[in-house]
């Protein structure tokens, strides 16, 4: 079910603060958030971004076809390692 | 076999039912089309003018559905631009998993195919 339109974009104050100021600044430093559910808005676009995983931080460069997923879908939180290989007896 | 927005070719069935065997033309928007096109829909396909079969496709591109290459290629367009972001949905495309959230611990066959045995052998 996608998101009413009337409401726009959601994207965390706070972060959207340090987007503000970034894009103001024409900084490019990686701006470190744990807002996973901040969508991608047209303003994101070409900065760096670290995203938590629950873990760590991935790096996130948003491009602009990025725009309107959220950040946590670039940061994936399981990590496979694949099954233990079939060993003949 | 009349022929309809260049390649395909229905059979001899009902014109509602025939036009379904396009890819991208399900049965609404079959029955919109005959209905549009003011033919009657208990008639077979084979029976249509040329002049009717070109009214068909001309309201398909004027109603602004896609159709079989276009279709498909914009589908294709999609999930490239999916695995290109490298989004968790990309992701799951390329590894021909589940994209919306399913389980796959079983089941999930559609997506992983046909099984494929993996795991230890234990030692005896």
């Amino acid at each position: 079910m996608a998101r009413s339109l009337k409401k726009g974009f959601f994207v965390d104050p706070g972060l959207w603060k340090r987007v503000d100021k970034a894009q103001a600044t024409d900084d490019r430093k990686p701006i470190k958030t744990w807002s996973r559910r901040s969508q991608i808005t047209p303003e994101f676009v070409g900065l760096n971004f670290e995203v938590h995983n629950g873990k760590g931080f991935m790096p996130v460069h948003v491009t602009e076809n990025m725009v309107g997923h959220r950040l946590g879908e670039f940061a994936p939180t399981r990590q496979f390692k694949g099954h233990q290989p079939h060993t003949k007896r | 076999m009349p022929r309809i927005l260049g390649v395909d070719i229905p059979a001899n069935k009902k014109i509602p039912f025939s036009l379904r065997y396009i890819y991208g033309i399900g049965p609404t928007v079959s029955d919109k089309l005959v209905r549009m096109a003011g033919i009657d829909p208990d008639r077979r396909a084979h029976t249509l003018t040329e002049e009717e079969l070109n009214k068909i496709s001309e309201l398909v591109v004027a109603e602004g559905h896609l159709v079989e290459g276009d279709l498909r290629r914009e589908i294709a367009g999609n999930l490239k631009r999916l695995q290109a972001i490298q989004c968790y949905r990309g992701i799951r495309h390329r590894r021909g998993l589940p994209v919306r959230g399913q389980r796959t611990k079983c089941n999930a066959r559609t997506r992983k195919g046909k099984r494929k045995t993996v795991g230890v052998q234990k030692k005896s």
